[in-house]
């Protein structure tokens, strides 16, 4: 074999190592236990919103930006920390996690209920 | 400690500096496209473009080596999160170019470190490789920290 085409080869090699790391999402935070409970902290979560999400959800959640209205929108904690870990529409994934997603969830869910 | 709290104490380090995990992907992905446009101007001044630069060989060869080296390190963080955490996703063109893009990155990375390294092959093959290269992480972070900065916030 030509010895130019190591480059090439292990280019590729690192390619489908990256696609599979990448399809196996090992560090990915585990989805909520609980349908509809909640355990973020929702005075700490008005405060993330406000500086991560209202840009797009409007303030408050109340509506006005590229993304949804929030307010009264009956959406559960599954569904919210689903959404803010896999992205939705132009909403990246992963705009918050941690502590900070919990939060946010529970606050969304807070806003949420009709 | 479960796999999944690395994600958690991940995101409890680079928010001590930072205001969200993504927030820190978006600025060390930024460092990274300046450090790359540092890198295409030296290389270009090594080929002999770019003449209004200095044209002292070795300052702007240490510059070029280390330019990459510090790029190379802010990568890290993104790798991390956008491989190890978020994953490969497709849920619109934004995101799908990001990914594909993102995937075949360090694969680029490491055949432009080898080509470097081989002086058997074509004296095209290493500017192609450099400039591909620095193609793919201008594309990556137009579809990222650009996007964050003019849609979400500009901040950290």
């Amino acid at each position: 074999m030509r010895r130019g085409w190591r480059p090439l080869l292990v280019g590729g090699a690192v390619v489908v190592c990256t696609f599979a790391l990448a399809k196996a999402e090992i560090f990915a935070p585990s989805a909520p236990a609980g349908g509809t409970e909640t355990v973020g902290d929702v005075s700490r979560g008005e405060t993330v919103f406000q500086r991560e999400c209202a840009s797009c959800h409007g303030s408050g959640g109340s509506g006005g930006g590229v993304g949804p209205r929030l307010v009264g929108a009956g959406i559960d904690a599954a569904t919210a920390a689903a959404i803010v870990q896999q992205g939705g529409g132009v909403m990246p994934a992963g705009l918050v996690s941690g502590r900070d997603e919990a939060d946010v969830v529970a606050y969304v869910v807070s806003i949420s209920m009709p | 400690m479960p796999l999944a709290d690395v994600s958690e104490a991940y995101t409890d380090l680079v928010t001590t500096v930072f205001s969200s995990a993504i927030a820190a992907k978006v600025w060390f992905a930024t460092a990274a496209f300046a450090l790359a446009f540092v890198q295409v101007t030296t290389a270009a001044r090594i080929y002999g473009r770019l003449r209004f630069l200095p044209e002292r060989g070795r300052a702007i060869a240490g510059v070029h080596r280390w330019s990459g080296r510090i790029a190379f390190l802010c990568t890290l963080p993104v790798f991390f999160h956008c491989v190890m955490i978020l994953g490969f996703q497709t849920p619109d063109a934004r995101v799908a170019l990001h990914s594909l893009f993102g995937t075949f990155f360090y694969g680029m990375f490491v055949a432009k470190v080898l080509i470097v390294r081989d002086r058997a092959l074509p004296a095209w093959a290493l500017p192609t490789a450099g400039l591909t290269l620095a193609s793919m992480l201008c594309v990556l972070w137009l579809t990222s920290s650009l996007w964050y900065f003019t849609n979400v916030r500009f901040g950290f």
